[in-house]
């Protein structure tokens, strides 16, 4: 019972904008449906006592029907419940005229039936109760305090940098905070309730008593988030001086309306006492003191806006837009009067609708801004320095070039733009946190419409049916943007990110990724897009069985048809998976061969380094040979006579590798230089001696160009030949022959070594 | 002058041992009586069977009662002393609220001290429920006044305590003891004597009708009852005469100290700070530096709200050393304790004199270098001196 007492002062410090006086008259709002008290030891015998009246029973038998549900009567219609609205309004207007009429004569009245309900020493008694309980409260709150001064104070002198770090380290600051407040609320309110008392006192006793500790709570939740006297422990994005002119001011609101809610609430429940007594008149005098207290309340809520829109512009340092400031001005002022009006005639429901959708207006653009500050200033140090080094790079240029150190017409040095670390978070959290707020009001609204939205399908009126499918639609968008917000941040900075190879260079593992996240975003977008319509849709009523059953179908055949299509995609996903081609890279494709330029969902194009371009799709690759990846061995052949001195090719070809891996351009690329590998065949006419070296892919050819030329060149220095083919004929008896037979053998012999000469064979491509 | 002043800091010290003896008895007298009231939360019955052993004894035990008496008034009087010699009103939060609740307390006792010995002029014995009856039925705005002065009395003893304690040595230790005790007893007593109240109001009204088992004054007043108007009439009178009679004291002790501040205001001096939080400032001579300090809204470490005791307040002399009085026998023992160099002193005993002086604190005034102060040796000159 005081819990929820508690948790109903709570509740109305939410709407603290001098509203909330709405809940006074107990019974006249849904909102106040939680506080029935507990039924009385007469109440449960009186019920009992009318359970067993014949007459009772029998109503009991006649108004259930066959299956035991009582009949409610017939359900009524729009028009109806117009016209019962409409009734509603006027009777409350009615009585608001019977209380304007006796609101002269309502100090008296209400003196008269306070000294008559209490004795002088009851009342000196409860404040007696008051003080001493509060005494209690506020030492035990010390005493807590003592023992967490260090520990808080480490937390707030610990260097919180990071978004999470400031995060926690608040949180954890809240914590102990608000425990304080816990400790606070047990010492006066717990000690209060262990004991039994007169339930008039009681009553008055805990009111004051909860009203104080939701004055307090405000007052807390306004110093840990303004911290008007330590700027460095500050959460809001404003000065000193705004800080502490607010706190000033809130600390004269919380005041107006909590004291607005102790007066009402104690004259309404001295005003209930006698209920019985009076008849319906002291029904007015509690609705006339309500109102004028209410409008007290609305009144100070005015002035606190008007003061502080025309005082808080004075104090901060750029001119705000006056335009906005006015407009905003006047929308509080609006919203503040629309709500009291609302609640005058009595419409709660609608009176809480405007208060939590006119909140949320300007509530959700703090929020928004209130998070960009929190992220800027954790980044605000990262900030700082970068900006510093940018300086310090263009003071070194402008000091260079005043000294003539540079060459005419060299660039001055572009300043890289900041890189913020928490670039991808930032809107994430920006949209979980929008999504908490709305779902609070909206959670809050249906609190106040007395509807439970976890039971709305229970509920079969026209309005619940809106509203759940209204709630249903709006958590599945808020869900799906939440999620496709992440998605969409997180690709698009990793794509933006990546920088494409430069030329000649292989590329980096992330092409993989590059070609994947685009592919996976569409997927994402098309998947959250189905999932909404069809969630908004069967929350809607729609029945979204048969659209499932007949997606399926379709599935199906259009799975059918466009097998090779599905076989493409699907193994092409697999292959990047594999990891076994990235854009730029060079491959073998069966017969094909060539850079991959593009990369699509079915197929990916080759570009072949003579410029034609094969598109192959996904599905036809069986295998595919990867020529850039990690390292690349070319072997080379030299034929030299066998009279060659072998062990001086083998020191030249290592002199030769020196030279080479020397190299300005690619020597960095050559991750094995030139070596020998000694004599690898003889053949008929000479020896072949092999030499190899290992490259970074892409750069052997180069490397062979090179390594050839010196080669050469070294042996040609050297007086080593390369072989030439040359056919030896013997002839016995060959000295006698003439010129003219010589020449005929020769050509002759030449003939046989050779074989019968066919037309030249293609030179087998390379790039 | 310099004999005022030397007068004046060994009268201190005795001050402060009277002020510490008569304080700590009057601490044991109001633990008992609380202590006695927390019964209350058992019953009214337990209250009066506890009651001789728990406050009685302090009002029919005659070297008690008169040691209680003496204490009380001793008190009062070495505090309008101390209130004369203090050279500033301007004080930390604690000795402002000790103060203020020290001068509360009278007015607010009275009443309750007079009612029960006019209990006992009538021939009664002052039991429980009399005297409960009295406050939560009779006259319950007096009840009210009983909390408000549980309150500050136990205030005003616990600060006391608390500045005693936290000079000891293992003072870190008795805290963790002090503290529950401060809040628990207080806070037990106020709930025995609501719960006492709640059963001792009458039925009618609420309550529960409490009546004690063998009641000692169920016989009436024993006195002639010719005496009874005027010995009630002495009761509501008494009060009322001790409170414009304190309260008047007080007021002639602050006129008297005015006018001896406002003679003693010779010669002007300033002072620079210079180090992490530096200022400038001029004040009236004749003021400790610490006090100077205070009047000028500057923050400055110091535990024991300047009582020459803990050695936070130290400072570095930079400049104008020559004009200073060399140090106490007090303060040289703080600072020989703390190791420090010989250009230190204790802003709460320095008195500067008349010209300018430049000094820097040793320990930072939210004690973030307190740790690093202690293997801070002489020698190690200040960056900003240099």
């Amino acid at each position: 019972m005081g819990f929820w007492r508690l948790l109903m002062a709570t509740l109305a410090l939410v709407s603290f904008l001098g509203t909330a006086d709405a809940q006074v008259v107990p019974g006249t709002t849904p909102a106040d449906a939680p506080e029935t008290p507990d039924p009385s030891p007469n109440d449960v015998r009186e019920l009992l006592r009318l359970l067993g009246d014949p007459g009772i029973q029998e109503w009991l038998q006649t108004s259930a029907d066959e299956t035991g549900q009582i009949d409610t009567g017939p359900v009524l219609t729009l028009r109806e419940q117009l016209d019962a609205q409409l009734a509603r309004i006027a009777q409350r207007v009615q009585s608001l005229s019977l209380a304007w009429e006796i609101l002269p004569q309502m100090p008296a009245l209400m003196a008269d039936v306070w000294n008559s309900e209490l004795s002088h020493a009851q009342k000196v008694r409860s404040a007696t109760y008051i003080l001493t309980f509060l005494l209690i409260g506020l030492g035990l709150e010390w005493l807590y305090r003592q023992y967490m001064r260090y520990p808080l104070l480490r937390m707030e002198q610990a260097p919180k940098d990071a978004p999470l770090e400031k995060l926690t380290g608040a949180a954890v600051r809240a914590a102990i905070i608000f425990a304080g407040l816990g400790v606070f609320a047990v010492g006066s309110i717990g000690a209060f309730k262990s004991f039994d008392w007169h339930p008039l006192i009681e009553a008055l006793v805990l009111d004051f008593l909860a009203m104080v500790l939701v004055f307090r709570i405000v007052m807390t939740l306004s110093l840990f988030l303004q911290a008007p006297f330590a700027p460095e422990l500050r959460l809001v994005p404003y000065g000193t001086p705004v800080a502490r002119y607010l706190h000033e001011t809130l600390r004269l609101l919380a005041f107006a309306v909590v004291a607005g809610l102790v007066v009402s609430f104690m004259l309404n429940r001295v005003a209930a006492m006698r209920e019985m007594d009076l008849g319906g008149s002291l029904a007015a005098v509690a609705l006339a003191q309500t109102v004028a207290v209410a409008l007290l309340v609305v009144l100070v809520t005015w002035g606190c806006i008007w003061t502080a829109f025309r005082r808080v512009p004075q104090m901060c340092e750029t001119a705000p837009d006056t335009r906005r400031l006015t407009f905003w001005r006047n929308y509080l002022i609006i919203l503040v009067g629309m709500v009291f009006g609302l609640w005058l005639v009595g419409m709660f429901g609608l009176m809480w609708a405007v208060l939590v959708i006119g909140a949320s207006i300007p509530g959700l653009r703090l929020l928004q801004s209130w998070i960009d500050h929190f992220f800027d200033q954790s980044t605000a140090a990262l900030h700082d320095q970068h900006m510093a080094e940018a300086q310090s790079t263009l003071d070194a240029f402008v000091r260079a070039e005043a000294d003539g150190e540079l060459q005419e017409g060299e660039p001055q040095p572009e300043v890289p733009e900041f890189a913020d670390p928490y670039a991808t978070v930032r809107p994430i959290v920006q949209r979980a946190a929008r999504f908490i707020f709305l779902m609070g009001g909206v959670l809050l609204l249906s609190t106040a419409w007395g509807v439970n939205i976890f039971d709305l399908s229970a509920d079969r009126s026209v309005l619940g049916r809106i509203l759940e499918v209204l709630i249903d639609s709006i958590v599945a968008l808020l869900l799906a943007d939440l999620v496709w917000t992440w998605a969409k941040t997180v690709i698009d900075k990793r794509v933006a990110d990546y920088e494409p190879p430069v030329d000649g260079q292989a590329p980096g593992p992330e092409a993989r990724m590059i070609t994947l996240l685009p592919l996976l975003r569409t997927i994402l977008m098309v998947a959250l897009l189905i999932m909404v319509s069809l969630s908004v849709l069967s929350a809607a009523g729609v029945n979204i069985a048969p659209i499932l059953a007949g997606a399926g179908i379709l599935g199906i055949a259009i799975g059918f048809g466009t097998q090779s299509l599905v076989r493409d995609i699907v193994a092409g996903i697999f292959f990047l998976i594999d990891d076994a081609f990235r854009l730029g890279e060079y491959i073998e494709v069966g017969e094909l061969m060539g850079t991959v330029e593009s990369i699509s969902v079915r197929s990916m194009r080759i570009r072949h380094h003579r410029g034609k371009v094969h598109t192959v799709p996904y599905g036809e690759l069986k295998s595919l040979t990867n020529h850039s990846r990690d390292w690349v061995i070319m072997k080379l052949e030299f034929r030299v006579p066998f009279d060659t001195d072998l062990q001086l090719v083998k020191k030249l070809i290592k002199k030769v590798g020196a030279e080479l891996a020397a190299n300005e351009h690619y020597g960095p690329s050559i991750l094995s230089t030139l070596k020998s590998q000694g004599v690898r065949r003889m053949e008929e006419f000479n020896m072949v001696v092999g030499v190899k070296f290992m490259t970074k892919p892409g750069e052997q050819w180069l490397v062979r160009r090179d390594a050839y030329q010196k080669v050469r060149d070294i042996f040609d220095a050297n007086g080593i030949r390369m072989a030439e083919r040359n056919v030896k004929v013997e002839i016995e008896g060959g000295d006698t022959l003439t010129d003219a037979q010589r020449t005929a053998v020769a050509g002759a012999a030449q003939e046989a070594s050779q074989g019968p000469s066919g037309p030249p064979k293609p030179i087998p491509d390379e790039p | 002058m310099a004999d005022t002043a030397t007068a004046g800091a060994g009268g201190a010290k005795f001050r402060l041992r009277i002020m510490i003896a008569t304080g700590m008895v009057m601490f044991v007298f109001i633990t008992m009586h609380l202590a006695n009231l927390s019964l209350g939360l058992i019953s009214v019955q337990a209250m009066e069977d506890w009651r001789w052993m728990l406050s009685g004894v302090w009002s029919s035990v005659p070297p008690l009662k008169i040691l209680l008496q003496a204490s009380l008034i001793l008190h009062f009087l070495v505090a309008l002393g101390s209130l004369y010699f203090r050279n500033t009103l301007k004080l930390p939060a604690y000795d402002m609220a000790q103060m203020v609740a020290g001068v509360l307390i009278i007015p607010l006792l009275g009443m309750h001290v007079f009612g029960v010995m006019a209990i006992d002029d009538l021939g009664l014995e002052p039991t429980y429920m009399i005297v409960l009856g009295q406050f939560w039925v009779v006259s319950p705005l007096d009840g009210l006044q009983q909390v408000v002065m549980l309150v500050v009395a136990w205030i005003h003893g616990a600060i006391g305590m608390y500045t005693w304690l936290q000079a000891r040595d293992s003072s870190a230790r008795v805290m963790n003891f002090f503290y529950p005790l401060v809040v628990a007893l207080p806070i037990l007593a106020m709930l025995g004597y609501v719960e006492a109240g709640r059963q001792i109001i009458p039925v009618d009204e609420g309550g529960e009708g409490f009546v004690l088992e063998n009641d000692p004054n169920a016989a009436g007043p024993t006195v002639d009852p010719d005496m009874i108007p005027g010995i009630i009439a002495q009761a509501k009178e008494r009060p009322r005469r001790a409170t414009q009679i304190s309260l008047g004291l007080v007021a002639l002790v602050l006129v008297a100290r005015w006018l001896r501040v406002s003679r003693q205001a010779g010669g002007r001096v300033s002072v620079t700070y210079t180090g992490r939080r530096p200022a400038t400032f001029e004040a009236d001579t004749g003021l400790t530096l610490l006090e100077m300090v205070r009047e000028n809204d500057l923050p400055h470490a110091s535990i024991c709200r300047g009582r020459g005791r803990c050695g936070t307040c130290r400072v570095r002399v930079l400049s104008g050393a020559d004009a200073l009085p060399a140090p106490s026998e007090a303060e040289a023992k703080v600072l020989a304790r703390w190791q420090a160099g010989p250009d230190e002193r204790l802003a709460c005993q320095l008195i500067p004199r008349e010209g300018a002086l430049e000094v820097e604190r040793v320990i930072e005034a939210d004690y973030s270098n307190l740790s690093e102060a202690r293997t801070v040796r002489d020698g190690d000159a200040p960056a900003a001196a240099t």
